[in-house]
């Protein structure tokens, strides 16, 4: 099929007009993705270059004085090392456990015999379009006890109605013999989930786990509604956001952590290094699940 | 003997009790997470806020308003901390309740045993309430002005579910022994109400993180102060409503939020066919690695958050960022500008901050449609003469309107709900009054301010609005193409 498309794109007479298009569109393509690569770049080689020279605003375009004390130094900012945990828990306990739920609750809608199970089925994906607004919801999130609570991150985000729909509509696409089978000897509905649905769903659970992974990693939305009197429970998001917009608090951060500041001049290569850190994770992890983004994302669109 | 199974069978769906006991139970469970029926608020000190549920998991949050009662001495903190431990009780005990109410549905044997569950939770259940009742007696003999004591509602009503489970459950069992029913080898459901209750926790959580919030609408209808009550002598009617247009401050503030929220999303709208224009220009370029290149790394913003956005762009465009480096170092101009701190052209920039982030993934969906198109198609384009723009626009452009069309169909769905994350981490002193949206101003305004009724006010408006756009869409699209977009 790209050997098809190789050759008839070949087969042109290349015009003086093709050609010039050709540069165009290849000129065009190479910069914007230079645009979205570089500022990471750009950040990257001002928190490995000499703190001297980031602090007077040397490092263009090359890296000076290569040094990676600035990342180890991360640690005694107590505050972002405590937000660190609380970002990297959450994605872990949170992701596997709505994918467990998303698995399940996905499996039992596709069950014909359930008790009302179309009217069930609607009220989960009735919520995906409407929702009452953030304010009573954190009204709500208040009477159930869940702000400046850990579990505020968790429980929430359980049932995604989104992802049971993915669930479902894969399980469906699975041949039903496999599963009559399994009844047919007895097995019951958990059993057959345990040992028939769940391995052959692993496609489409990884990829909601992806997803589900990087939702959490950058959570900003619900640390700033539900966690506003405990600094404590701030995701990572949350905290580099306090330190952008007031150096003072990255200062006292800086101090409280002891031998930090005498190595760092200002607050500058600071924020670059955490910023860094909040992206190398993923853009180190990106290579390898981009497969299951772009399934993800043409999951959804046949959704129907 | 068939007759004799179907007229017990007959007896059992006609028994009432068994209704009874799993429709009190149902509600009992309900109500433990309901904080206006908390039988543990044994003193107004007690936030209003808190249900029996969280005073049974968290003990902050129960004496969340009595920090200077305990360190005064006023109360007693072994009271608050009875009245933990009995709600726990209480809250096992509705569990157990609940496990029991589930077995009722079984077969005879599996109902036979269930019913020991709901004999022992509601023992548990009076246990419970006794613990919260002597919890009461410790404030009422510490006689505290600022700590009054209070008999809760809610007791009444948790006793009262305590009393009808533990009378129904005992003479469920004594009738459960004169009937002599035939007992199965094996504890056995029907398949339906098995997945109903394998499903039932999943809708539980559901119904409370969906569908309870909107009973917080009717903050919207009081003069609600943070940490206040909601009594008939705050209820205030349609005031909020009204008040937000009457008042000319306010009034101004909404229209230019909505002005904000509706010119950055009609620029969002028109500017929606860009991602398939990147995806027909990419597939263009025959070089495989090439794309392979452009698709990896124009996806990656994608990913990165809101926060890391404004990082990069501080990164680049601040006093001390990329721009003014590369003009005082490289250039040799000298420049200090902060473009940060500007309110010039505020749309066309979180525009274009939304295309760096969003157009390589966007385009992604465009770029596995057009390799899913009939090559035939091209070839019978190419006999007919067509040069390169002619089938891009005659073959490539129709087969992707089916999917444009609904992405379009959806962004104006979302007309109103543009996020606030972009708007909020790009705010600062000169901007702020260009990116307010509307569900930032809605978070403002209670987060921020806490004037809950007005933004609660505001949210209904958004939501209503919102769904009606959102069926409409709906409408539309099954007029025009047979096929619903939701």
């Amino acid at each position: 099929m790209a050997r098809d498309a190789k050759t008839s794109s070949l087969r042109y007479k290349t015009s003086f007009g093709d050609k010039l298009f050709m540069v165009i569109n290849v000129t065009v393509f190479a910069v914007f993705t230079l645009i979205c690569i570089f500022p990471f770049y750009y950040l990257f080689i001002n928190t490995i270059s000499d703190n001297d020279l980031v602090g007077k605003n040397l490092i263009t375009l090359i890296p000076r004085g290569i040094h990676f004390s600035n990342y180890i130094a991360l640690k005694d900012v107590s505050d972002f090392a405590n937000s660190v945990i609380v970002t990297v828990s959450r994605t872990i306990i949170g992701t596997s456990l709505m994918v467990l739920v998303s698995a399940l609750a996905g499996y039992l809608t596709t069950k014909k015999e359930m008790w009302h199970r179309s009217l069930w089925y609607r009220m989960l994906v009735i919520t995906m379009y409407f929702n009452a607004g953030t304010i009573p919801w954190y009204m709500n999130m208040l009477g159930l006890g869940l702000t400046d609570n850990y579990l505020g991150y968790i429980i929430p985000g359980l049932v995604a109605p989104y992802n049971i729909i993915l669930v479902k509509t894969y399980i469906e696409s699975i041949p039903a013999s496999l599963e009559e089978s399994a009844t047919i000897d007895g097995a019951s509905a958990m059993q057959v989930f345990s040992k028939i649905i769940l391995p052959l769903a692993k496609p489409i659970l990884a990829t909601i786990a992806v997803f589900g992974a990087v939702g959490n990693w950058n959570s900003l939305q619900d640390s700033l509604i539900l966690m506003s009197n405990s600094p404590e429970l701030y995701t990572m998001q949350h905290r580099l956001w306090v330190y952008l917009n007031s150096s003072s608090n990255l200062a006292t951060a800086m101090q409280t952590g002891g031998s930090v500041t005498s190595a760092m001049l200002n607050t500058k290569v600071i924020k670059y290094t955490i910023s860094m850190v909040t992206v190398i994770p993923i853009m180190l992890v990106y290579p390898f699940m981009q497969r299951y983004f772009e399934e993800g994302i043409m999951l959804g669109a046949v959704k129907g | 003997m068939t007759s004799l199974v179907k007229a017990r069978e007959e007896t059992r769906r006609g028994n009432t009790l068994y209704i009874i006991h799993r429709v009190t139970i149902l509600l009992a469970v309900v109500c433990v997470f309901y904080p206006g029926f908390n039988p543990g608020r044994i003193t107004t000190a007690i936030n209003r806020n808190v249900s029996l549920f969280t005073a049974s998991i968290s003990y902050n949050s129960l004496v969340s308003e009595l920090e200077r009662a305990l360190m005064r001495g006023w109360v007693q903190s072994s009271t608050f901390v009875l009245v933990m431990i009995a709600s726990i009780i209480l809250v096992v005990g509705i569990a157990l309740c609940a496990v029991g109410g589930c077995m009722s549905v079984g077969n005879n044997r599996m109902r036979r045993s269930g019913l020991w569950f709901p004999l022992a939770g509601s023992v548990a259940m009076t246990a419970g309430l006794t613990g919260l009742y002597l919890a009461y007696g410790h404030i009422v003999q510490a006689n505290n002005k600022r700590v009054p004591a209070h008999f809760p509602g809610g007791f009444w009503l948790f006793a009262v579910f305590t009393a009808v489970i533990l009378i129904s459950t005992i003479v469920l069992i004594i009738q459960d022994r004169r009937e002599k029913k035939e007992l199965e080898d094996k504890m056995k459901m029907k398949e339906s109400y098995n997945l109903f209750l394998l499903m039932l926790p999943f809708l539980a959580l559901s119904f409370v993180f969906s569908y309870l919030p909107l009973w917080g609408w009717r903050y919207a209808f009081f003069d609600y102060k943070a940490g206040g009550e909601l009594t008939m002598d705050n209820f205030v009617g349609l005031y909020w409503f009204t008040y937000l247009f009457e008042n000319p401050a306010t009034r101004a503030d909404f229209f230019r939020v909505l002005k904000n929220t509706l010119g950055m999303s009609a620029l969002g709208i028109a500017t929606s066919w860009l991602p398939m224009a990147f995806a027909i220009l990419l597939t263009q370029i025959p070089n495989m690695r090439f794309r392979r290149i452009v698709q990896n790394f124009t996806t990656v913003p994608n990913f990165l958050g809101w926060t890391i956005i404004y990082a990069v762009a501080l990164a680049i465009f601040a006093t001390d960022g990329f721009i003014n480096n590369f003009l005082n170092n490289i250039l040799g101009i000298s420049a200090n500008t902060n473009y940060l701190m500007s309110n010039s052209h505020m749309w066309i920039k979180m525009l274009l901050w939304g295309l760096w982030k969003g157009l390589g993934w966007n385009a992604i969906i465009y770029i596995s449609s057009i390799t899913g198109i009939d090559p035939t198609l091209y070839e019978a384009a190419e006999v007919d003469g067509a040069n390169r723009f002619q089938k891009m626009w005659n073959v490539t452009v129709p087969s992707l309107m089916p999917t444009f069309f609904v992405l379009l169909l959806m962004s104006i769905a979302n007309i109103l709900s543009n996020g606030m994350e972009q708007y909020l981490v790009f705010s600062n002193s000169m901007n702020a009054s260009s990116l307010e949206v509307l569900d930032l101003y809605v978070y403002n305004l209670g987060i921020g301010n806490g004037q809950i009724p007005m933004s609660t006010a505001i949210g209904m408006f958004k939501s209503v609005i919102s769904v009606t756009l959102l069926f409409a869409a709906n409408t539309a699209s099954k007029k025009l193409r047979g096929e619903s977009i939701i």
